[in-house]
């Protein structure tokens, strides 16, 4: 089949018609049959130098390396990635150890503080407790006991004149 | 899919000759529309190109008009002209060879009176008779849009034809 058979692309019979309209008001009329005429010998050769030096290109020309370019590319990239999420990995890591350093330490407060706080109400209690007692106590012997405290002093053996200290004028 | 060495983008050996004879002609006169000062080395490069190609063109044709486009841009890179599309590029005696053997001074006039973008589209579909897709893959835009440029044209060369817009059927 020809390259330039109508029938080697489809083509909708409505862009068939439109062309034949354009055609039409350009004037060009009707397209013309297909020429199957013989190439000459001079584009024979051309064509046959064109592919023959498409196919030297292609042998000497390069292949760029895709991929491995890419690869080597973005390798430093990796590197830098994979060093960053080490370094991140550890610091989780510390953070982590840390943290729960943090939530033993806390634990161990929070227990030393119930510790002295069940302390401090057993002390209040045995205080009110003794308080209580003293207060029965005092009902019981508050006619005997003296309503103020005695500290008993050694005393001498002579008094002395002005061993003593006039506290009270005397009454006049 | 690969394609094996003695095979060739549009078959066998002489398919290939048949085609080159019928597609370099082409190729040349439309990269010369686009002002390149080679167009014959343009084409044959884009053979080349499309022939050491690993991977095989679902679209060979199409793919030459493509490369042939590019390489034609490409070369007038460096006057800072890349937004210029097909045509606007050619002065009237610069371009023709192949097309003005085609096309007569009325066609051409009337080409030319169309937008660029849309005359690009009309060109290769209806002068070098490539399929929407082809234009598509060449053009590098939706078929969607080749098929809306060309229906553009369409009205464009019918406002041409009938300016006062049909008015003239009620008189």
């Amino acid at each position: 089949m020809p390259w330039s058979d109508p029938a080697r692309r489809f083509e909708p019979a409505e862009d068939v018609q439109l062309r034949a309209e354009l055609r039409d008001l350009l004037g060009l009329g009707p397209v013309a049959a297909l020429r199957p005429s013989e190439p000459s010998a001079e584009l024979t050769a051309l064509a046959d130098d064109l592919r023959r030096e498409a196919q030297r290109r292609s042998r000497t020309e390069r292949k760029r390396p895709t991929w491995g370019l890419l690869a080597a590319a973005a390798l430093p990239l990796l590197a830098a990635l994979a060093g960053l999420g080490t370094w991140g990995f550890q610091q989780k890591h510390r953070a982590d150890g840390l943290a729960a350093q943090a939530q033993r330490q806390e634990q161990a407060l929070t227990q030393l503080a119930s510790a002295h706080a069940s302390e401090v109400a057993k002390e209040r209690q045995a205080k009110e407790q003794v308080q209580q007692e003293l207060q029965l106590a005092s009902r019981k012997g508050s006619r005997r006991a003296e309503p103020y405290l005695v500290i008993p002093v050694e005393k001498p053996l002579k008094v002395m004149g002005d061993d003593y200290q006039r506290v009270k004028q005397k009454p006049q | 899919m690969s394609q094996s060495p003695m095979e060739t983008p549009f078959g066998t050996q002489e398919a290939f000759h048949a085609a080159f004879a019928e597609l370099y002609p082409r190729l040349v006169s439309y990269s010369r529309r686009y002002g390149a000062t080679f167009p014959e080395d343009i084409a044959q490069e884009a053979f080349v190109i499309l022939m050491q190609r690993e991977e095989r063109v679902e679209h060979p044709t199409a793919f030459l008009y493509g490369t042939v486009r590019t390489l034609s841009l490409t070369e007038r890179r460096p006057m800072k002209n890349q937004n210029l599309s097909l045509e606007s590029v050619t002065e009237p005696g610069l371009a023709g060879g192949a097309d003005d053997q085609v096309l007569n001074q009325e066609v051409r006039e009337r080409m030319r009176s169309l937008s660029p973008t849309f005359r690009e589209a009309l060109w290769l579909f209806v002068v070098e008779g490539l399929s929407i897709r082809e234009i598509a893959d060449i053009l590098g835009i939706p078929e969607a849009t080749v098929k809306t440029r060309i229906h553009r044209a369409k009205a464009q060369l019918k406002e041409q034809l009938n300016p006062s817009g049909g008015l003239h059927a009620l008189v």
